[in-house]
Formats: structure tokens, C-alpha cells, sequence
């Protein structure tokens, strides 16, 4: 069992169990879709519509530190370069690449395998996750390459494989079934970190999941430690808090203290882009919901939501879709949109009355279940004035928006919603603040200057008079040396003249 | 422990009329049907009057009422008023409570003060005859409307609580103990609305730390008093069981619109207010002074959250 804890967090039972954890293989997608817009900018395609594509080929990448190159997921003739609906909260169409299956997945051939990865140098293996697009499988999407490399003195390696939200079971039927896989997965990771050892976290439900694992485990750098199942305990600091009593700072990330945490899926990913040279072109997706019937699917991505949910067999009743989870999911108005990397689970509900909003009576529940310690109740009052100074006064940017309020308030109040959105404003004022700041101070340097300007020429103008003054003068003097000379010329003439006569 | 998970606000606000039951119940075994016909008269001048401001400011009516706080504080109001008081007096109060003690600031969540102690406050002033005959026996139900209604000239037997007493008699007697500060009816009011509110930490409809502060605020400056002179002052024994003390802590400090809703600032608030209604009983004007405590109280909640706040993971 894990050692510490850390406060607030919720228990929520599994609200679809199961009775047994499946990885079904889903039939391949007709066609897919691959967006090409990554964290690391918008990536550039390398194929043409009318190429024909085999499975795990590079189709567009970016170039940076943050490039995840792009692959296709099945052998096929791309049918199209252009913007497409995407799986984000907007709703708004992004680029894409469309590839049309021919139904026969040949794989590009890779050369070198069945090397032992203990002879690669540790860049060498970041370059071949890179290479093989490996990101942070568990909902945010970091690009795995950059945080291995980043890290400095890496003493922990945490592999988190808690669900990061109920009723998910993705992370849970990988560790059931590809125990042997994580296992060498943590020690590729743990040879490219160099840190002394790695602990993989499981939630103390998951037994099965624990006992495969711990059969496989004969690496004695590497412990699995249980953490009690409460929601939250997925998220990275929470996690570092319950295993390590380890508190990052606020505002600093978990390799500044020396520790990594990759998700269980990706350790897999690491693993299968190491020993099998396998870009990732696949993962596990949970469909769950009281709209189907419960499964994990292992499905290529790019595939259509539609795709998979008919494969979980769904009832006739009008559906609510949510992606990721119950909790920090966003719903989904379309389901023809495309599984992308982090869709951990899709929620397919029976369309349900919501519960009226009434007005918070600051009861404190939501205090009590915040996992970070914030006063939602306060943080509500200013959101919802838009007073995001006093917003942040109560540390509005320490909100990890779990939900988890949400889950407890009586009122049925969006508390994370309006903290997400105050955080959005804040960013966007921030943002206009930093531009009419440029702007004052740009208008400030032009006032400056054109004074500066009228000053000179003014100088100069006064400058030339005087000189011309100066000059004037000169040649009024020598004029009237001139006449004087004249006149003593004359009257010398009119003196001689006078005693000739 | 985990927090519970509560289906709604208007949940709540039921929980906590519920557990007033044993508290009334004792009230109206010493005092009959004067009780439940306050209450009544209470509830329908709440529901009158919040309906009608909720239409005047446009809002919806319906889901508004049924969040049940305006019921509640005119419950609240109507039991801590004499049961004998005339039908004008809790109307009045209850009016009062909610148009200037909350509906004017902004609705349910927006109001800092407590609508029914503000409506007690204004009533106390307004009309302080009526707010301190209170009734010694029991009333029939017949006998109670012709009090309350002032249908026939009939004789009830009134007299002052007990906290009134005290306060009146003191400087004639000299010695708290020759007052004999006790009384049955009283205690056993207490008595139900502590078990009633025992409920709600049960169910864990309130937090512990405001009723568990302001018991210990009233314990400790009532001991530290009687100690000093045991004549002048009284035992905390009776501090405990007269007066309005249990449904201050379990039921009007512990609203938690208008009280701290921080942890520790919670434990202050309540401290505070016990200590504030020692002082008002032992020094002040009013024999009573839980109205007055939790309104002043309420003043400084916004400088106690702020100085309160808990400590954010990671700072």
C-alpha cells in the first residue's frame, strides 16, 4: 500500500461495471482521420492526396523539439487533405489527413529488430520513441521524447497506472494483459532516466491487474505499490504526494524534483516502439456507459467514434457522448469524429434530465472533497463576477479542474467550468494587458521621439539663423570697411584735387 | 471519511426542518398549539412573500421556493418568537426576513446576514412588549387562536422566560441562587433541539466545527464569569439549557450562507458568537442575545475567510 495520502478526493465506484476486463480487437476503420494539429504546432504533411500509405508510414510531422511525427494507421491511398470535425471542446473543423483503407494493412518493413535495448545509447532510444510517436497516453498528450529528456537527475520513476477516472478501464485490461510488455517497458524508461528505481501505482481494486504485474516482476528496482482507490489519485502531484510525500510547488513540475511519471499505456507504447520498431498506430479505448455494453476495444487511430461504439453494441435510446471521462471529459455533440491518441474512454449515456442549478449556499462540501486544498465556494463567487484578480488571490491557477466539486455540490453548480473559464479570461486579459502595454509603450517612444525631433530641428533652425546672422554681420563690417576705405580713397582725391588747383 | 453526497440543496434545507421536529415537539408540550399555529402562519407569510418578490425581480418562482430556505427561516423565526405573540408579529418579521434579509440582496447565497435573526432583531425592537409575554401553560388549539387572533377577551397566564427573570430580579435579590435559574420547559427544548441537531452531524448536513466552537465559547466565558462572582452571574449549566442556546449552535450559527465557511474560520466564527451571548446575557440589555451575537458575527466573516484560507497543495 502506498505510504501517505493526500486530502479531499472522492470514492466513486465504477458507475458500469463489468464482470470480466476485455481488450476486444476492433475491425479495421474503412477509413481514418488524422489531425494534424499536435502541442508542438500544426504538423506539416509528407504525403499527397492520391499517395498510397502503409501502415505505420510517416504522413506529416513538424519540425522542433516538440515533433511528433505523424503515422498512418492503415495501409491505404489518402483521400484528402482538409479540415475535418476534431474531437475538441469548440467544435470547430482542423486539418486532417484522410486515408482510405484498402483493407489489406501492410506494414512498412522494418529492418533492425530483435536488438537488445541495453545497446542503444539513451538518446538513441529517446530518438526511436520520438520516431515512433509516442506521447503521454493518458489524457494530456505530452510528448513522451521531451520529457525524458528534460529531466535532470531523475531519481523516481513513477509509472501511474491508476485510471484516471471512474468507470475507465484501459490502463487496468493493459495490465492484465500485457504485464510482461510493462514490465520491460519500465525498464527501457528506467535505463533512459537512469533513475535508481520505479514504482508502478495501482488503485487496491485492481487486483488482478497487481497480481499479473507482480508475477512478471523480477527487476528489483522495480516495486508496485497500491493507492487507495479515490478519484484524483491519477493526477501526476497527487499521485507523487501519495507515494512519495513528496509536494511539488506550486507552479513546477515533477521532473524539477527528479521524478518522471509516464501513464502504463505509454510504458507499452515505449515498449512496443523499442523491442517491436512498432510506431503507435493503435491503443485501447474504454467505451462504457449505460447506453452499450461496457468494453475495452483496441482500435487504430484515426478511427471514427461511430466506429467503435457499434461495436459496443448500443441500445436504440438517444445518446449523450462524452470523451475521456464522466469527470474532466468534454461531451461531444458529433461522433464522427476521429479517436485521436489520449481518447481514453467514450461515454455513451442515455439522454437523461439535468438537474437544476440552484443558487450556493456555500454549505463547503466542495472544500472538503477539493483534492488541492482551494475554497471552490469563494473561487465560484469571483468566477462568477469575473473577478479574476480575487479569483487568483484564492489561487485560481492551483485549480487541476477535477470536477470533483462538481460531483458533491447540492446546487448541481459547473464549478470547474466556471474555474476554467476564469482561467481563460485571465489568460486572454492577460494577454490584452501585455498588448496595450506594447501599444503605450510604443505610442509613448513615438510621442518621444517626434518631440525629440521638433527639439532638434527647432536647435538646428536656430543654429543657421544664428550662423547666418553671424554671417550678415560679417559682411555688414566688411562693407563698411570698404566704404570707409572709399571715403578716405575720396577725400584723399578731393584733398590733392584741391591744392593742384 | 468521505464526504456524503447530497442529491440536493433542497435536500438540505428538508434535513434540517426535519430535525427541528423533537425541538418543537417539546415546545409544544409546554406550550400547545401556539407553536404550530406561529409556524403555520410563518411559513405561508414566507411562501406569499418570497413568491411575490421572485416574480417582482423576474426569477422563477417555482424552483426558488423549492429550495426551502424561505420555509426554514420562517420556521426558525417562528420558534424562537412567544407562541402567544399576536398574528401581525410573525408576518411582520417573517416579511421583514426575507424581503430586507435576503430577497434585497440578491436572493438565497447572497444575503450576509441570518434572514431569521434579522427578522427576530427587527421584531425585538419594533414591538418589545410583544416579543416578551410569553405564555406559562399549555393552550388548547381553540384557546391558542383566540389569543393569537385576539378572538375573545380571554386570560392566559403570561409571564418572562427565565433568562428575563434573572436579568430583572437580580439587582433586587442580590444572588443569582435565591432566582432558582432553572426551568423544565426550557431545558427540554434545549434538550430536543441538541439531539435534533446531533441528527444533522450525523448526517453530516452541517460540520461540526460551528456547533462544537460555539458551545465551547459559551462554556468557557460562562465558567471564567461564574468563578469570578457566583452570585452576579450564571452557572453554565443554565447558560447551557436557557434561552435559545442549543438551536443557536445546531441551527441559526450554523447557516451556512451567512457563517465562515472555512474550516478554521468556522471554529472562530462559533467561538466568537458563544462568547458574544454570554457577554449580552451577562452585561447587555436584552436577556437574551443569540440574535444579536450571529448578526454581529456575520459582519466579519468576509475578514474571517479572508484570513482563514486553507492551505493550497503545493504552496
Amino acid at each position: 500500500m502506498a505510504d501517505y495520502s493526500f486530502n479531499g478526493g472522492i470514492v466513486i465506484k465504477n458507475p458500469y461495471p463489468v464482470s470480466k476486463v476485455e481488450i476486444i480487437q476492433a475491425p479495421l476503420p474503412k477509413k481514418i482521420v488524422l489531425p494534424l494539429q499536435q502541442l508542438g504546432g500544426q504538423a506539416k504533411p509528407c504525403v499527397s492526396v492520391g499517395d498510397y500509405v502503409f501502415t505505420g508510414q510517416v504522413v506529416a510531422s513538424t519540425k522542433g523539439s516538440f515533433d511528433v511525427p505523424i503515422h498512418a494507421s492503415i495501409s491505404g491511398v489518402v483521400l484528402s487533405i482538409d479540415k475535418q470535425v476534431i474531437a475538441h471542446k469548440s467544435g470547430l473543423k482542423s486539418q486532417c489527413i484522410t486515408i482510405e483503407s484498402d483493407g489489406k494493412d501492410k506494414w512498412l518493413v522494418n529492418k533492425n529488430s530483435g536488438v537488445d535495448f541495453l545497446h542503444y545509447s539513451k538518446q538513441a532510444l529517446v530518438e526511436i520513441i520520438q520516431k515512433s510517436g509516442v506521447i503521454g497516453l493518458g489524457g494530456a498528450g505530452f510528448p513522451t521524447h521531451v520529457k525524458m529528456s528534460k529531466v535532470l537527475d531523475c531519481h523516481t520513476l513513477i509509472i501511474n497506472g491508476t485510471e484516471c477516472e471512474p468507470g475507465v478501464m484501459c490502463d487496468d485490461a493493459l495490465m492484465q494483459f500485457h504485464p510482461r510488455d510493462i514490465i520491460r517497458g519500465v525498464e527501457i524508461l528506467l535505463h533512459i532516466c537512469g533513475a535508481k528505481r520505479a514504482i508502478i501505482a495501482i488503485e487496491d481494486d485492481k487486483q488482478s491487474a497487481y497480481q499479473a504485474l507482480s508475477m512478471f516482476n523480477h527487476n528489483d528496482r522495480i516495486s508496485i505499490n497500491q493507492v487507495p482507490t479515490k478519484y484524483t489519485s491519477g493526477a501526476e502531484k497527487l499521485l507523487i504526494k501519495a507515494l512519495l510525500n513528496v509536494e511539488i510547488s506550486s507552479g513546477k513540475f515533477a521532473v524539477d524534483e527528479g521524478v518522471i511519471c509516464q501513464n502504463i499505456a505509454t510504458t507499452k507504447a515505449v515498449f512496443d516502439a523499442v523491442i517491436n520498431h512498432k510506431p503507435l498506430v493503435s491503443r485501447i479505448v474504454t467505451v462504457t456507459g449505460d447506453g452499450v455494453k461496457p468494453n475495452n476495444f483496441e482500435v487504430r487511430l484515426g478511427a471514427s467514434f461511430k466506429h467503435l461504439i457499434s461495436m459496443a453494441s448500443p441500445n436504440n435510446k438517444a445518446h449523450d457522448y462524452r470523451m475521456g471521462g464522466m469527470m474532466m471529459g468534454i461531451d461531444v455533440a458529433s461522433i464522427d469524429i476521429p479517436i485521436g491518441k489520449t481518447t481514453t474512454a467514450i461515454f455513451v449515456n442515455n439522454q437523461a434530465q439535468k438537474p437544476i442549478v440552484q443558487a450556493c449556499i456555500r454549505c463547503g462540501q466542495c472544500s472538503e472533497v477539493c483534492p488541492v486544498g482551494l475554497l471552490p465556494q469563494q473561487l465560484y463567487w469571483y468566477a462568477k463576477s469575473k473577478s479574476i484578480e480575487k479569483a487568483l488571490s484564492y489561487n485560481l491557477a492551483d485549480c487541476i479542474e477535477c470536477a470533483c466539486c462538481d460531483y458533491v455540490c447540492p446546487s448541481h453548480i459547473p464549478l470547474a467550468n466556471y474555474f476554467s473559464f476564469a482561467k481563460a479570461l485571465n489568460k486572454q486579459q492577460t494577454r490584452e494587458q501585455d498588448r496595450i502595454n506594447t501599444a503605450r509603450e510604443r505610442f509613448e517612444f513615438r510621442e518621444y521621439r517626434l518631440e525629440r525631433n521638433k527639439l532638434e530641428r527647432a536647435q538646428m533652425m536656430a543654429n543657421k539663423k544664428k550662423s547666418l546672422k553671424e554671417k550678415m554681420a560679417n559682411e555688414h563690417a566688411q562693407k563698411q570697411k570698404i566704404t570707409e576705405a572709399m571715403q578716405r580713397v575720396q577725400q584723399a582725391k578731393d584733398k590733392n584735387d584741391g591744392t593742384n588747383i | 471519511m468521505m464526504a456524503p453526497i447530497f442529491s440536493s440543496t433542497s435536500w438540505m434545507m428538508r434535513q434540517v426542518i426535519y430535525a427541528l421536529a423533537l425541538g418543537v415537539m417539546a415546545a409544544y408540550y409546554f406550550f400547545g398549539w401556539g407553536v404550530f399555529l406561529q409556524i403555520t402562519l410563518g411559513v405561508v407569510a414566507a411562501i406569499v412573500v418570497e413568491s411575490a418578490f421572485l416574480a417582482l425581480r423576474g426569477r422563477d418562482v417555482i424552483s426558488s421556493i423549492s429550495d426551502g430556505s424561505a420555509v426554514l427561516s420562517a420556521i426558525l423565526l417562528a420558534i424562537s418568537i412567544p407562541s402567544i405573540a399576536p398574528w401581525w408579529v410573525i408576518i411582520v418579521g417573517v416579511s421583514f426576513a426575507i424581503i430586507f434579509g435576503k430577497q434585497l440582496y440578491g436572493g438565497l447565497g447572497n444575503n450576509p446576514f441570518n434572514p431569521a435573526m434579522l427578522g427576530y432583531v427587527f421584531l425585538l425592537i419594533s414591538y418589545p412588549l410583544q416579543m416578551s409575554t410569553w405564555q406559562v401553560d399549555f393552550l388548547s388549539l381553540s384557546q391558542a387562536l383566540d389569543v393569537i387572533f385576539d378572538l375573545s377577551n380571554i386570560d392566559v397566564i403570561s409571564g418572562a422566560t427565565k433568562l428575563d427573570e434573572v436579568k430583572n430580579g437580580l439587582p433586587l435579590s442580590g444572588s443569582i441562587q435565591q432566582l432558582d435559574p432553572h426551568s423544565i420547559s426550557q431545558a427540554w427544548i434545549n434538550a430536543g433541539f441538541l439531539l435534533g441537531g446531533l441528527y444533522l452531524l450525523l448526517r453530516k448536513v452541517i460540520f461540526w466545527h460551528i456547533p462544537a466552537s460555539f458551545l465551547a465559547g459559551v462554556v468557557i466565558s460562562s465558567m471564567l464569569l461564574w468563578v469570578s462572582n457566583t452570585d452576579l452571574y450564571l452557572p453554565t449549566q443554565n447558560h447551557l439549557m436557557l434561552g435559545g442556546t442549543m438551536l443557536g449552535a445546531f441551527f441559526i450559527a450554523t447557516d451556512p450562507v451567512s457563517a465562515s465557511t472555512t474550516p478554521k474560520g468556522r471554529i472562530i466564527y462559533g467561538f466568537l458568537i458563544g462568547v458574544l451571548i454570554v457577554i449580552i446575557r451577562a452585561f447587555g440589555g436584552y436577556p437574551d442575545g443569540i440574535a444579536f451575537a450571529v448578526l454581529l458575527i456575520n459582519m466579519t466573516v468576509p475578514l474571517i475567510d479572508r484570513l482563514t484560507q486553507p492551505k493550497v497543495f503545493g504552496q
